[in-house]
């Protein structure tokens, strides 16, 4: 040491890029992949001489649910389940109204063991009433049961082109009609002074905050069916929060783009077509809902509920081009793509809800909106800001608060 | 005359079990999974495949359409046999090959002495559903012991159980060390005691045993509970006819002479004997899933295990068929020794189709104590004889299920096939 010092230069400084070079002179990358590495040594050692296999008390329960069921026929009856469990079940009976019944087991790799996360359907061949709850249990081999219970049954609409056509027709007149309406106050809009024009931004922002809280209660309460190995509840927050730093990201991209001078980026389109998302998104959860509970044989499409879902939904149009409605008017074009962006999702929601449904698809589709609604709603505060108005101000809250009504006394017309 | 024609069906039927068989043979190159896939049964060419079929007959076209009640799959657990069990009488002097036994004398009367285990094990109660089972020597319902009254039935019974366990007979027992209760005696047995219980075989008629270990319900349900028949003596009916009647008018000669002929036919040890047959049912139940509730009901013990299978209705099954009617001869008098030992149910019964018996409660007399009926019931523990005569039906299948019709589709019930 003491010679060391004796050497050292006058300054006193070791060269600074001696300090951070690597432990015995090794790249970079090594000691990057070294913790990796030794993860996957102590994982293998961990696997093969198991040491907490004395360790053992009892074993984990096994875990089956039904998360959904749908009647192709009225003498069919098919359940969907998934194994939630960590250990492999065997579906040796099924009692249907506490009767060993008929069966069959599909998918699954053909036999009646369900690894784990392995979904199956089960047919039974039933004879069910219309209307008359059903009582289903599954009797694994251990003798457990895991009961469900189809509460009035209904028919569910098979694959069928006029059920496309009926729920295309559907999500034209509750999500595409109302929001295109809703856009035609575009030129009354512009007319508006700053003032009134940002009450109707905020006014949108509370539609939109309304619609968060609407979609995420769905969502969670969706996710109360969600089979257990997926954690329904956690995969909601993901959706929500994936969502809103995505779309945010992108927004931040944009601002980005904006310093560096692209006037495109500036423009109030780009909100309005992150506006456009928002809703979009949340009219797809909405037509997943509608599709769903064609799927599930619970729909009860009144005049009632369509007039109240475009009461509902043609709030929205302001909302998406209020952002638009100072500087150049977009080309017509841009207004179409606008329309079509929030409302046709309706008419997909629909579709995936009827063919492909499950609560995990469906809760995770809600959350999505959610996330994409909140960041809408961020958006709009700052581009209030940005325009030299007060976001707190008495006529912007109230603007929100009856955003909010508006919303709330229209979704009373609304239930599926 | 009903026939079965079941091309698609019976060409499924012979592939599975060839897989099965190939299988159970230590055939490496088919999987357990192709096999059980196999039992779970592909294709609606094979609805009613393994499942208790309703009818026998091809013209049923509803069971396609509707499905039908009952068990899928069959029993792959071949430790316990339902059909052997009906006709497995332990008298000392022959029985199961589990049960050792012997018969001798002693101060000038009849021991019939038994070693009887209680043990914890599984057994299959519905195809695929196993049961964590205590049991009287491995099997549910325990082994059925047969004696002469005023024989001595001596059982010498170590318990293997985690628990402790008794043995109580529904027996006259005139010393209360002898009753296995925890109260009494030697109370319960722990694992690894053992002791030899003594009864004397009193009176005629048919009895129940179980163990009356603490908490009772579990003890009972587990599966520990049996039968005890008791044949009447010929010589003693002659002598005291009255107490095997309840009747109180003139007795005639014609009447004893009747009596001791009822007497000889129950008897195993008298050649009238041979002429009935004989079978032993103990109507039982599993609660599965712990909710106080049974999801599998049972004449003896596996769901379904005597419904229909693949049957010609003339006694030619498929092979490696498990639940399959019980096949009699229309010209032999039928007689099932019937005990109840449900538990988390009130009462359960039995019912025959297109036929009526005459019922002797407990056993314990000589004339029927019901005389044509077609349904009884029995409370838990409660037990008695039927005497059934198909003599003058056509041949072919006739039901016999519990009457209520949830135990039915649960699993209790049954046919016999008459030939």
């Amino acid at each position: 040491m003491a010679d060391k010092r004796q050497n050292s230069t006058t300054d006193g400084g070791v060269p600074a890029k001696n300090e951070i070079t690597q432990p015995l002179g090794l790249p970079r990358w090594v000691s990057a992949l070294l913790p990796i590495v030794l993860l996957a040594l102590v994982l293998g050692v961990f696997a093969f001489t198991s040491p907490l296999a004395g360790v053992q008390s009892g074993e984990p329960l096994p875990d089956v649910t039904v998360t959904h069921t749908t009647l192709p026929s009225d003498e069919t009856v098919v359940l969907h389940v998934t194994n939630n469990g960590p250990e492999s079940v065997t579906i040796s009976q099924v009692l249907v109204d506490e009767a060993y019944w008929n069966f069959q087991v599909e998918g699954a790799g053909g036999d009646q063991t369900l690894a784990p996360m392995e979904s199956a359907q089960i047919e039974i061949p039933y004879h069910w009433n219309p209307g008359w709850d059903l009582e289903v249990a599954l009797v694994l081999s251990d003798g457990s049961t895991f009961h469900n219970t189809i509460v009035a049954p209904s028919q569910s609409p098979g694959f069928s082109l006029s059920l496309l056509g009926t729920l295309a027709v559907i999500g034209l007149f509750v999500g595409v009609i109302p929001v295109a309406l809703g856009m035609l106050w575009f030129p009354y809009i512009k007319t508006m002074s700053d003032r009134w024009l940002h009450a109707v931004l905020l006014f949108a922002a509370g539609v939109l905050g309304f619609l968060a809280f609407d979609a995420g209660f769905e969502a969670f309460e969706l996710a109360e069916r969600v089979p257990g190995a997926y954690e329904g509840n956690l995969l909601v927050v993901f959706g929500i929060f994936g969502a809103l730093l995505l779309v945010q990201a992108i927004s931040a991209w944009r601002e980005g783009r904006v310093a560096a001078g692209d006037s495109r980026a500036s423009s109030g389109l780009w909100i309005a077509y992150l506006v456009a998302v928002g809703i979009g998104l949340h009219n797809l959860a909405e037509g997943l809902a509608i599709g769903s509970s064609f799927a599930l044989g619970r729909v009860s499409l009144g005049a009632f509920l369509v007039i109240g879902f475009m009461l509902h939904n043609v709030t929205e149009g302001p909302a998406v081009v209020a952002p638009v409605a100072r500087g150049k008017r977009p080309s017509l074009k841009h207004f179409a793509a606008l329309g079509v962006i929030a409302g046709a999702p309706v008419i997909l929601g629909g579709w995936i809800g009827s063919l492909a449904y499950s609560p995990t698809i469906g809760a995770f589709f809600l959350a999505i909106g959610v996330g994409a609604i909140l960041q809408v709603d961020w958006e709009i505060t700052r581009m209030v800001r940005d325009a030299g108005g007060r976001v707190a101000s008495a006529t912007n809250l109230l603007a929100f608060l009856l955003g909010l009504s508006v919303m709330y006394v229209t979704d009373l017309f609304v239930a599926l | 005359m009903p026939s079965i024609d079941y091309d698609s069906a019976a060409d499924v039927t012979e592939r599975l079990e060839q897989r099965l068989v190939e299988s159970l043979t230590g055939e490496t190159s088919v999987s357990r999974r192709t096999v059980l896939g196999g039992l779970g049964v592909a294709g609606s060419a094979a609805v009613g495949l393994g499942s208790t079929r309703t009818s026998a007959s091809s013209d049923h076209q509803d069971e396609d359409e509707h499905g039908s009640f009952g068990a899928v799959g069959e029993y792959r657990d071949l430790d316990f046999d339902p059909h052997e069990f009906l006709t497995a009488f332990n008298t000392g002097d022959s029985g199961q090959d589990n049960v050792p036994q012997q018969i001798y004398e002693e101060d000038g009367r009849t021991v019939r002495e038994f070693e009887f285990t209680a043990v914890d094990t599984t057994i299959t109660i519905a195809p695929g559903v196993e049961f964590q089972a205590w049991a009287y020597n491995g099997q549910v319902p325990g082994p059925t012991i047969r004696a002469i009254e005023g024989d001595l039935i001596r059982v010498k019974f170590t318990n293997f159980g985690r628990h402790a366990h008794t043995i109580h007979p529904h027996l006259k027992n005139l010393n209360p060390r002898m009753d296995g209760i925890p109260q009494n005696g030697p109370g319960v047995l722990n694992t690894g005691e053992s002791f030899t219980y003594e009864w004397i075989a009193q009176p005629a008629g048919t009895h129940f045993y179980h163990c009356h270990s603490l908490p009772l319900k579990e003890h009972i349900h587990r599966g520990l509970y049996g039968t005890i028949i008791v044949d009447p003596d010929p010589e003693r009916v002659r002598e005291n006819p009255r107490d095997y009647i309840n009747y109180p008018g003139p007795i005639t000669d014609d009447f004893r002479t009747q009596l001791v002929e009822e007497a000889r036919s129950r008897n195993h040890e008298y050649a009238e004997n041979d002429a009935v047959n004989e079978m032993v049912m103990v109507m039982n139940s599993f609660d599965t899933n712990f909710d106080g509730g049974n999801e599998v009901y049972a004449a003896n013990t596996r769901a379904f295990g005597y419904g229909v299978g693949d049957t010609d209705g003339n006694g030619n099954w498929t092979a490696g068929e498990t639940k399959r009617p019980i096949q009699i001869d229309k010209n032999e008098l039928q007689r099932v020794y019937l005990s109840n030992a449900t538990e988390f149910d009130l009462i359960n019964s039995f019912h025959t189709h297109s036929q009526f018996f005459d019922y002797y409660d407990h056993g314990t007399t000589l004339t029927p104590t019901f005389k044509t009926v077609d349904t009884i019931m029995q409370c838990q523990a409660q037990r008695g004889i039927l005497e059934i005569d198909y003599s003058d039906h056509e041949p072919g299948l006739y039901m016999f299920h519990a009457h209520q019709s949830e135990f039915a589709e649960l699993g209790w019930m049954s046919f016999f096939e008459v030939v």
